[in-house]
């Protein structure tokens, strides 16, 4: 009767489902897999990707080599089309970084866009810090935004590309609260701390590696860190909320994707292999050692995580006055 | 009939000049100043406009200039189409590699140049077609580990 | 610690066999790679670095080190030989080299690269011992309305370059300040002459156009010839396969020149050898007796540049090792290098860690001797190449071309730049245009608007920021080079004159 029917039903479902999760057990790489970059080689997505593939080798995680391939060109676009076109190989993985979010959002020219791409886990978070010279006036965060308030447009902040994090933060701070000041665009890390170090800009945002060593001497002092707790390398500097900006940093995040038809089972066991190296030592001490914050999401998760950053972008670009095109 | 050589700077200057119009025709549409500074339309509307008046000055010369006493060379049409035929080869070749990859599009490019052009007996055109594309192959790909481009074969 | 005592125990640390053997290594690899074009050294230090995690620290930096200052070297042999430049820091080396190398005396350019590397690279070396720290001290006064200054400086070196025609050479660095502006705008994320291609986003990428105007725009023109004969005479004679005494006298400006604007420019942040190499070439037509021999086959032509982009090595050490801050591609990785194994490459450098840098300099000094005592007798086997038939040299030309590009970019739309650029250099040698201030406006072009952009963004719009002590003595330096040819001409006409009415 309907006992029957419902046991009937009960005893497919759990079948599929067994028969479901010895697929996803069963699948296993046969070919070296290929991590697609979109720096070239010694740029930060690419040392992170043969980082991942000596910790990988090293916990024995996959039985295939794992190479790197860097396909630089047009801020990830030229990547995001490579991965794209591997359609449903299930040896290629790509690393993207929040930079593939907001690019498309500006640039006509790329045809393919991190949604067209399949999620599979989110890695990471890169915090920053707020750094000023250590002979700087300001002390926190709050006196240098108040004096900003006052002189607005006369402060100086050294950083990368308009769309880049530390223009965003810039921009989110000002709409918060109403302080101007300016923005100065270099294409180097080495630039923009010079300029800082010579007393040709008074703030800029970075990383908290980069700012260890110029502190340790003596040379910069961080007001600030932006980032979601206190990061050990900076057990004394406030977290942006905790110095009283309580404001959505659109976090930097680094996350593994895949070619968007890569079959089911590839995907899940791609997912399961992060999710087991994050959990190992040699990860942690990686994140330690390069002072970023882990942030593990499942692909799922990474999705919801990508349309919330679009969405902050897209606001905090509008309000900016940087154009959108899509 | 106008001396090449002036045929040859009142082309290309009218090209220049076109060529800054264009530029300074996409440096419209840019914002010029914006209120952090210059925009991105600033430099290319100088330098375009520079180039117009530039290539205008250079028509304008080969116009005023008074025609030599010595006649100039010809324009040489057989050495023209030389340099072009070898400049399309470089181009087929190119276009070939995704499909033959580097060493068959190679040895086609260096057999074409030693047997057509160079016009060099045959087995000095296979040899040096064959031998050129495995030193390549063999140094850069084998070798090196580098990536040259690949075909559907190899 | 004192720089005797330093030097000392960085000596007894370079002098031991691993990292010896970890010299030579880097001084082979090295040149192999500067032979290569489209490989260049940070590729190759890049892809070096997990091997490298199982040696040891100090042994590794030196062969890195030894990498980067001999593929500098390494990269005129192709210049000079093929006029392919094999790194973007030799393209200033085809200028004068190649030509040299029709001459027939390809032995004496390619030897005096490499004596002119020895010299300004060991400069280099001892300037980074020496006065390392105060130097890059003043360096953080450089901002971005010194480097416009600098630019500007560099950018009236067309003025120098330009032959007969200086409207033709203006409208060739014009186009040059096209290409360099093709891509996403910095400042404002938007796109600029890209054509809706994805690929041009990044810009076009400058040793693409390089060998593209120089390297296949030969090879278009020279095949014009129904019968080519022997596309560069073999160097007979001792005399032209190594540099001559005159030639050493020649070139003692250029020695000093290379050198000092090489280690220099090095010292900035952001500013590279190519850079140096074109402003040390700059520099040395426009002091020079003979300038009208440059571009035909001036030795000192083939010294400055070439000289410049070694101690460019030296240069972009020092904010590396006593600022932490990378000067450049390479030294960027460097740092993430030593950030990996545990060092910390800041201020406090040098006192942590003596071993590492005196061991360092140290090594530099034996690498440069070893760069010349392996590379003169290479020479000689080298000059066999052109021993190659023209039909034959055409494809090999074509080939290194196309394998250089590839290399470098990966992509096959860049190899049909390569091929446009060619068509490009083709006509412009037809049509009698200039192709150094081609190069030169791509080089500049970019990192001068850039500059420029920047400078106002600090002033507020203020444009009197141009005008701080260090830019205002480059402007100033640019006004007056603008007048050397003026006042060259001034004194021909002048001379000319005075025996008329003699």
């Amino acid at each position: 009767m309907i006992h029957a029917r419902m046991l009937r039903t009960a005893i497919l479902s759990a079948a599929a489902v067994l028969a479901a999760g010895i697929a996803h057990a069963d699948w296993q790489p046969t070919k070296p897999l290929e991590i697609i970059v979109h720096t070239g080689p010694g740029g930060g997505s690419d040392l992170l990707a043969r980082a991942i593939a000596n910790m990988m080798e090293k916990e024995k995680l996959v039985p295939v080599r794992i190479q790197v391939m860097n396909k630089p060109g047009g801020n990830g676009a030229v990547a995001a089309a490579a991965i794209s076109e591997k359609n449903d190989d299930p040896h290629t993985l790509g690393l993207i970084t929040s930079v593939w979010i907001a690019n498309p959002l500006t640039t006509s020219e790329a045809k393919v866009t991190v949604h067209d791409l399949k999620p599979i886990a989110q890695l990471m978070l890169e915090p920053a810090v707020f750094a000023v010279r250590a002979d700087s006036r300001y002390k926190t965060l709050k006196e240098f935004i108040d004096d900003a308030r006052a002189r607005p447009g006369q402060l100086k902040q050294s950083g990368g590309s308009v769309t880049s994090r530390d223009n965003i933060v810039r921009q989110t701070l000002q709409h918060a609260t109403g302080a101007k000041w300016a923005f100065v665009s270099f294409p180097g890390g080495g630039e923009r701390l010079a300029a800082l170090l010579g007393g040709h800009v008074d703030i800029m945002v970075i990383e908290p590696q980069e700012a260890g060593e110029q502190v340790r001497a003596g040379k910069l002092r961080v007001l600030a860190q932006l980032s979601e707790s206190r990061l050990p390398g900076y057990p004394d500097a406030p977290t942006l909320k905790e110095a009283g900006f309580d404001v959505r940093t659109t976090p930097q995040i680094r996350a593994v994707v895949a070619p968007p038809r890569m079959p089911a089972d590839a995907a899940a066991y791609w997912e399961g292999r992060f999710d087991k190296l994050r959990q190992t030592a040699s990860w942690k001490k990686y994140v330690l050692d390069n002072q970023l914050e882990e942030s593990f999401l499942p692909g799922a998760g990474l999705s919801k995580s990508i349309t919330e950053i679009e969405r902050e972008l897209r606001e905090v670009f509008t309000q900016a006055g940087i154009k959108t095109v899509r | 009939m106008n001396s090449f050589p002036r045929n040859a700077d009142f082309w290309s200057g009218l090209a220049l000049a076109a060529l800054g119009a264009y530029i300074v025709s996409d440096a419209w549409k840019w914002v010029y100043m914006g209120e952090d500074g210059p925009g991105a339309g600033f430099f290319p509307l100088w330098y375009g406009s520079l180039m117009m008046i530039l290539s205008l000055a250079l028509v304008a010369g080969t116009l005023l200039r008074k025609p030599t006493a010595a006649r100039p060379p010809a324009i040489r049409w057989a050495d023209l189409r030389r340099a072009l035929t070898c400049w399309a080869a470089f181009v087929a070749s190119i276009a070939l590699m995704p499909v033959a990859g580097f060493a068959i599009s190679f040895a086609l490019l260096t057999w074409f140049i030693v047997a057509v052009m160079a016009r060099r007996p045959q087995p000095v055109a296979l040899g040096l077609a064959i031998g050129g594309a495995a030193a390549f192959h063999g140094i850069f790909v084998w070798a090196l580990e580098l990536s040259l481009p690949r075909g559907l074969l190899f | 610690m004192d720089i005797l005592g330093g030097l000392l125990q960085g000596f007894q640390v370079a002098l031991t066999t691993n990292n010896l053997l970890m010299c030579v290594i880097g001084v082979v690899l090295g040149t192999v790679i500067g032979v290569l074009p489209g490989l260049g050294p940070p590729a190759t230090i890049a892809m070096l670095l997990p091997l490298t995690f199982r040696l040891e620290p100090t042994g590794t930096m030196i062969m890195l080190a030894g990498i980067d200052y001999c593929a500098k070297y390494g990269g005129s042999t192709t210049s000079i030989l093929l006029n392919v430049p094999g790194e973007s820091s030799s393209v200033v080396t085809c200028i004068d080299g190649y030509q040299m190398a029709r001459k027939g005396r390809a032995g004496a350019a390619l030897g005096m690269a490499a004596i002119a590397s020895f010299i300004a690279g060991t400069f280099g070396v001892l300037a980074l011992m020496l006065v390392a720290p105060p130097l890059a001290r003043l360096s953080l006064a450089f901002s971005a309305p010194e480097y416009f200054a600098l630019m500007v400086l560099g950018l009236t070196m067309v003025v120098l370059l330009a032959g007969e025609s200086l409207v033709k050479a203006l409208l060739s660095m014009l186009v040059g300040l096209w290409i360099a502006g093709m891509g996403t705008d910095l400042f404002t994320a938007t796109s600029r002459f890209t054509f809706g291609r994805v690929e041009l986003l990044g810009g076009i990428d400058f040793i693409i156009v390089a060998i593209g105007v120089f390297a296949v725009g030969e090879v278009l023109g020279n095949i014009e010839a129904a019968k080519p004969v022997e596309m560069l005479p073999v160097p007979k004679g001792l005399r032209n396969l190594l540099p001559t005494w005159d030639d050493m006298k020649r070139c003692r400006f250029a020695f000093v020149n290379g050198s000092v604007v090489g280690f220099l420019i090095g010292v900035l942040p952001g500013a590279g050898s190519t850079i140096a190499s074109f402003m040390s070439y700059g520099i040395e037509k426009a002091v020079s007796r003979h300038p009208e021999e440059f571009g035909k086959g001036a030795i000192e032509g083939v010294a400055a540049p070439e000289g410049a982009n070694n101690a460019e090595t030296g240069g972009a050490l020092v904010p590396l090792l006593t600022l932490g801050i990378p000067g450049s591609g390479t030294t960027a990785i460097l740092l993430a290098a030593l950030i990996l194994w545990g060092f910390k490459p800041g201020p406090l450098f040098i006192q942590d860690s003596p071993a590492l840098f005196w061991g360092l300099v140290a090594s530099m000094y034996i690498g440069n001797v070893l760069l010349l005592v392996l590379n003169l007798p290479l020479v000689a086997v080298f000059a066999q190449l052109l021993k190659l038939p023209a039909y034959a040299m055409f494809p090999l030309i074509l080939g290194v071309s196309i394998v250089g590009v590839y290399t470098a970019a990966g992509s096959m739309f860049q190899l049909g730049l390569l091929a446009l650029f060619g068509l490009l250099g083709y006509a412009m040698r037809k049509l009698d245009f200039p192709t150094a201030p081609l190069v030169l406006g791509l080089v500049l072009g970019d990192a001068m608007e850039r500059a420029l952009r920047q400078s106002l963004m600090m002033s507020q719009g203020d444009p009197s920021i141009l005008l701080r002590p260090i830019p205002s003595v480059l402007l100033l330096l640019a006004a007056v080079l603008l007048m050397v040819p003026l006042v060259r001409k001034f004194n021909a006409v002048r001379v000319k004159v005075l025996d008329r009415e003699a």
